[in-house]
């Protein structure tokens, strides 16, 4: 105890001003009031200032979690644009008004799609059938033959779905072909890659009378199961007819790149089995 | 702090605090009711040269505040009494002959280190005093130049004045 006290003499100044200062400061705050006023106004200003920095501060270790519901959030609006884009009213003016009101959310809008966010792991693009691996699986309810789109465009297909991870062709495979269609019209044709340049495809069986042009949108057509319907794919950017050919010859800008994508959206379409067991009983006849 | 340093210094206290308070107070140039001339400093500055620093800062808050209940400005004159406690100690130390006291000068007072060596580090102190002095009065650092700067310099060359004539009339030698 002797010992503290004599370090205290010898080495207390310091912090004998500080605590004495601070006292004064208190007092000086309190007893004279045009310095109250200031010390005051001032606190006001700077708690507020402090008290935003704290803010951005926690805000920065949040961001993780915050990118996380921002993606659960994305997926599902994702989920309700995919399935606003087919809602069909399937009945005439003569149904009132209350029977469509009673049955719309049980009925007429059947979700078709289900979309899950994900991450893309990892992803090729220089080879000649390219495969990407996203961190959703079986567990998650991934299904094989899903398709998966980012929110500019088409990504690819889930082909195998490991517990936690699957395996997605990607749109830069020789196997992918995308029922695709040209807005505005009803005819529709396939996208495929020809394995040149990766920002590119082309879609092909688009009859020749289309008045096609650079600049023209193209879509996920309703005929396909694994993306959903009206989805944006690409920009024509290059149409024409080679001599002697029926259908045009055109490419397609893909509004995603295959090199730059991140968060992905795995698509389950509700109907997918019934629909191909369906197809597979006219197969058979 | 023995009997025989302990009687001079409790002078020193009462008869600095009163001419502060009673004289230079009432002779203000300032609005606002802050002192020009400020001598209680002296009190602190003519404490025993072996006093530890945390006693000198508590001395100097004492002194200030004592001031303060008389002139109604709480808190002010002690802030800048326990600054100048603790930068007594430093300017002595920078200051000290040939590096260190030898122990047989009681206070640093002209009698022991002639007027030039008391000068300088009187001059040094209350500038230091004086500019704290009127940065809590003013309380912003908004009037820095406008008025805490042209006031602290007004008051230290008056300060310095009646420093200097108070120590020639007393010649403190304890």
């Amino acid at each position: 105890m002797h010992s503290i006290i004599q370090l205290f003499i010898k080495h207390g100044g310091l912090l004998t001003l500080v605590v004495v200062e601070v006292f004064c400061f208190f007092l000086i705050a309190s007893y004279n009031p045009a310095q109250g006023q200031i010390s005051e106004a001032s606190w006001v200003r700077y708690s507020g200032t402090m008290l935003n920095w704290k803010r951005s501060f926690l805000d920065y270790f949040n961001l993780k979690d915050e990118n996380i519901r921002l993606r659960l959030e994305n997926s599902r609006l994702q989920t309700q644009l995919a399935n606003s884009r087919i809602i069909e009213v399937p009945t005439l003016d003569t149904v009132t008004r209350k029977v469509l009101a009673d049955t719309l959310e049980n009925k007429l809008i059947r979700p078709e799609y289900l979309l899950i966010s994900g991450r893309v792991i990892s992803n090729t693009i220089a080879v000649g059938n390219n495969w990407m691996i996203i961190n959703r699986g079986k567990k998650d309810g991934v299904q094989p033959n899903s398709g998966v789109v980012t929110r500019s465009g088409v990504a690819g297909v889930v082909r195998h779905v490991s517990d936690h991870f699957s395996l997605a062709m990607s749109v830069l495979h020789r196997q992918t072909k995308i029922s695709a269609a040209l807005k505005g019209y009803h005819y529709f044709g396939s996208l495929v890659w020809e394995g040149n340049n990766p920002e590119y495809m082309s879609l092909t069986d688009i009859p020749y009378h289309l008045p096609v042009k650079q600049g023209d949108t193209v879509m996920v057509s309703n005929y396909t199961l694994l993306f959903p319907e009206g989805h944006m794919a690409g920009i024509v950017d290059k149409a024409y007819r080679e001599p002697g050919s029926n259908f045009l010859n055109i490419r397609v800008k893909l509004s995603q790149s295959p090199a730059d994508i991140n968060t992905v959206y795995i698509v389950t379409n509700r109907y997918a089995a019934e629909l191909r067991q369906l197809q597979e009983e006219v197969k058979d006849e | 702090m023995n009997n025989k340093l302990f009687l001079p210094n409790l002078w020193r206290f009462i008869w600095l605090v009163a001419v502060q308070v009673v004289v230079l107070a009432e002779a203000s140039l300032t609005a606002d009711g802050y002192c020009n001339v400020l001598v209680y400093p002296l009190f602190i500055l003519f404490l025993p040269i072996q006093i530890p620093t945390p006693v000198s800062v508590f001395l100097g808050f004492l002194i200030g505040i004592t001031v303060d209940i008389f002139t109604g400005t709480i808190g002010i004159n002690a802030s800048a009494g326990a600054l100048s406690g603790y930068t007594r100690a430093i300017i002595l130390k920078r200051f000290a002959p040939r590096g260190e006291f030898s122990g047989k000068e009681p206070i640093p007072s002209p009698e022991y280190f002639g007027w030039r060596w008391f000068l300088i580090v009187t001059a040094i102190f209350l500038g230091i005093h004086i500019f704290w002095y009127f940065s809590m009065a003013y309380f912003t650092p908004v009037y820095l130049f406008e008025k805490i700067l042209p006031q602290a310099l007004l008051g230290w060359m008056l300060s310095m004045l009646v420093v200097i004539v108070l120590t020639r009339l007393f010649h403190p030698k304890i």
